[in-house]
């Protein structure tokens, strides 16, 4: 292969690439998008809530169901932690089928798990630690 | 005021009517009802979940639209990751 094709090659591939790149990034850093995201996170998060996710960079949403389960969900996206008596016994993860801000994220674990806590969980995928699972393996 | 959220890859998108001007029969404020209406429809058939969340009281799963709640979330059809 020539120096020419394979300048050829590289920019046929590498192009597409960083402009789907390019409008990906710059589509999520949307500040319209970043701060609509920021004023639904504070409407929705009572001030105890907001303050801990800020400060924390993690929100507890104590389970309707079962009141030692905790739901912990972090600023970032990432996996929520399911932690019961202070231990965490699973990680949960779910998520939006059109990419949205971080901030929605958080909204969007919130309300699943307040109002349909049943739901949130058949939809999320979980991941038991190995500890947890063999703790719980029958002698 | 009503208003209904539907939170996107835009950040979320807003609609507003105003509760006692639909009750007098204001024609825009129908229109906005009518919209939102739609809107709420629309992407309940996406796989949306619709919440109501209002100050105060529990978050709730709203299977139908409901002018009468003062805000309305719509969190797009989510799967497991």
């Amino acid at each position: 292969m020539n120096m020419a094709t394979l300048v050829g090659v590289l920019i046929v591939v590498l192009l597409p690439l960083s402009l789907w790149a390019f409008i990906t990034e710059s589509y999520h850093k949307r500040p319209g998008a970043k701060r609509r995201a920021g004023e639904l996170l504070r409407a929705v998060l009572t001030a105890e809530q907001y303050g801990q996710l800020i400060q924390q960079g993690y929100l507890d949403i104590p389970s309707p169901s079962d009141p030692e389960r905790v739901y912990r969900v972090p600023r970032s996206p990432g996996q929520v932690q399911v932690r019961e008596k202070g231990h965490v016994t699973k990680w949960l993860c779910l998520q939006p089928f059109e990419r949205v801000p971080d901030a929605d994220l958080v909204v969007i674990h919130k309300l699943m798990i307040e109002a349909d806590e049943q739901t949130y969980l058949q939809k999320a995928n979980s991941i038991t630690p190995i500890a947890v699972s063999l703790s719980n393996d029958p002698v | 005021m009503g208003m209904l959220r539907i939170i996107s890859n835009r950040g979320d998108e807003r609609l507003r009517w105003n509760e006692q001007d639909v009750l007098a029969g204001d024609a825009e404020a129908l229109a906005a009802i009518r919209e939102a209406e739609r809107i709420f429809a629309r992407e309940r058939a996406r796989g949306a979940t619709a919440f109501r969340v209002e100050a105060g009281k529990p978050v709730e799963r709203l299977e139908q639209f409901d002018a009468q709640v003062s805000q309305i979330v719509m969190v797009p059809r989510v799967v497991g990751g």
